[in-house]
């Protein structure tokens, strides 16, 4: 049984329908990539999976076999399914370890003090946050670290996926090449990773299966080399491509 | 997890707990000391006030600074303390100790029932609705004149007592240490509450409510949580007033209270608990010593807290932040 499950998820904004009618599956243990020009409604379909902040209109979502489509998004954290967002973002009032140790705290039920702690500590160090760095603001960490800390924040709540939005954007070249490794070495960890990406090759190098999302449809899905060979991704994607493609 | 769950032992980057407990020990030290010093009992009474509005200060504080909840029926909390009290104590012939926790709970309560209509609400809407709760509560305590006195407020309303102590010729010295009590028992809570889990948890929601939630943090349970335990203390420092004063009134649900408590959470400096408290103090101390001024008074505070809030923007505790660094690095220097 796949470990997440969606089945003809929509969702509108109005007229637009930003997610129509999207069906895939992801199994236990693999790197899947999502792709898809801006706009294609690749972060509205990681909005509806995790509720947050708003579930689907239409559809089923199930998770390790539960249903989860009209769960809020903190329970749905709580099932093991986390999720990072496209821009940095952080908890700016709270210190590093503040920041992961919400994670640790809220991410599962039932969690000691102490135990909360030490993960937080093991998370923070995964993402190579010296503890130099534990005390410091979260708000004065540059891009890369802040987007270090909000991984480390995601994996302190044990989750058994992790959905990352663009890992890569505004990141330099060295950067880039860390976030590979670290997203590699989470997926070692167990965790099944989600990945929406932009920059083509770094879901080509990355990813086990591809899906491309175009104005809201899936366009093609399977395997990441025939994916792209397929005439119609070639043709939303690839034929309208920027340079960093 | 518990509520208050078992405050975090140590955290990189913020105080030690060691370290806290001994400014806190001295501290209030030096505020119990301070009847020594003023012997009369207008100097007292001026004490006793800085107390109250220091209770009432530091729990929006954690509300409204840390929690980030625009809760501007706050001071209706402190109201319902006022009437609470004064009907158990007075109508129903309650023993004042126990009207007075009483209070605390039923400011507790109401503030858990506001937090329903809210929950959904952000911003300037949250102010619009907490506002119109204090208002609803107000118009409800006039309305039931037979029972609040309406307009005219209640008057001969119980005193407390400790033991067979004398509260009224004693010069104020036994009121002066339940308020000082109240103020230490409050501050304590609100300290171990903000360096609690759930005390980052809620900064976490201010900061930046989605991801908070993405790491399951419930937005429902949390924003209750913040607003009863800010009300729990405002309640009891309401009962405290009317005992005190021995009378209830309406004006506590004036704009003036508010006006004035609100300037002390901004002047002293959000999201720390001690800038209100201090702030209590500056601006009561200096309210008093300005009575001479009549009518220049509100306009000299009010420029002085612009020009303050304009040099230091967090307030009185950056101020004293900025003073403790230099004079450390002149220490430091000469060493």
């Amino acid at each position: 049984m796949p470990l997440l499950e969606v089945e003809g998820v929509s969702k509108a904004f109005g007229s637009l329908k930003a997610v129509d009618d999207v069906s895939f599956a992801v199994e236990a243990g693999e790197i899947f990539g999502i792709a898809g020009p801006n706009g294609s409604g690749k972060s509205t379909l990681f909005n509806v999976i995790t509720g947050i902040p708003f579930g689907p209109d239409k559809g089923r979502i199930r998770f390790d076999g539960a249903e989860i489509q009209a769960r809020p998004g903190n329970a749905i954290a709580r099932l093991g399914l986390a999720r990072t967002f496209q821009r940095e973002t952080s908890f700016d009032g709270l210190t590093v370890f503040e920041n992961a140790l919400i994670g640790a705290s809220y991410g599962k039920p039932g969690r000691g003090a102490t135990e909360a702690r030490s993960r937080a500590v093991e998370a923070l160090e995964f993402v190579g946050l010296s503890s130099s760095a534990f005390g410091r603001l979260a708000g004065e960490l540059s891009v890369f670290d802040r987007k270090c800390l909000m991984l480390a924040t995601a994996i302190a709540t044990k989750p058994r996926m992790l959905l990352l939005d663009e890992p890569a954007s505004s990141l330099t070249k060295p950067e880039i090449e860390t976030s590979i490794g670290l997203i590699r070495r989470t997926a070692e960890r167990g965790i099944t990773v989600v990945l929406i990406e932009h920059v083509l090759t770094f879901l080509m190098s990355l990813s086990q299966h591809l899906l491309v999302l175009n104005q809201g449809r899936v366009l093609a899905a399977g395997e990441p080399k025939s994916v792209i060979a397929d005439p119609r991704v070639v043709e939303a994607y690839l034929g309208t491509r920027r340079s960093a493609a | 997890m518990t509520l208050l769950d078992i405050a975090i032992p140590s955290a990189p980057g913020r105080i030690t707990w060691n370290r806290e407990a001994i400014g806190f020990v001295v501290g209030f030290l030096l505020l119990a000391l301070l009847p020594l010093v003023f012997g009369d009992s207008y100097s007292r009474h001026v004490l006793i006030m800085i107390f109250i509005y220091a209770v009432v200060a530091s729990n929006w504080d954690l509300s409204l600074g840390y929690g980030g909840v625009f809760n501007f029926g706050h001071l209706a909390l402190f109201g319902i303390g006022v009437y609470v009290y004064s009907l158990l104590a007075k109508m129903a012939g309650i023993d004042p100790w126990i009207a007075l926790f009483a209070s605390g709970v039923i400011a507790t309560l109401a503030a858990v029932l506001v937090t329903i209509p809210i929950l959904r609400l952000k911003g300037i809407y949250i102010i619009l609705v907490t506002f119109g709760f204090a208002q609803l509560v107000m118009q409800v305590i006039i309305s039931q004149s037979d029972l609040t006195g309406g307009t005219q407020g209640l008057v001969r309303v119980p005193g407390l007592y400790l033991f067979d102590h004398n509260m009224i010729r004693d010069g104020k010295l036994a009121y002066f240490y339940i308020a000082l009590a109240l103020l230490v028992a409050s501050t304590l809570f609100l300290r171990l509450f903000v360096r609690s889990r759930a005390g980052a948890s809620i900064v976490a929601l201010r900061d930046n409510e989605e991801y908070a939630i993405s790491r399951g943090v419930s937005l429902v349970r949390q924003r209750m949580v913040t607003l009863a335990a800010s009300a729990f203390f405002t309640g009891i420092a309401g009962a405290f007033y009317a005992a005190y004063q021995r009378n209830a009134s309406i004006d506590v649900f004036g704009m003036s209270l508010a006006t004035i408590i609100l300037s002390m959470v901004l002047l002293g400096g959000t999201s720390t608990i001690y800038g209100a408290i201090i702030a209590s103090f500056v601006l009561t101390v200096f309210s008093e010593a300005m009575a001479d001024f009549g009518a220049w008074r509100p306009m000299i505070t009010a420029l002085l807290i612009i020009v303050i809030m304009l040099v230091y923007p967090t307030g009185l505790v950056g101020m004293i932040r900025a003073a403790w660094t230099l004079v450390a690095e002149r220490i430091k220097r000469r060493a």
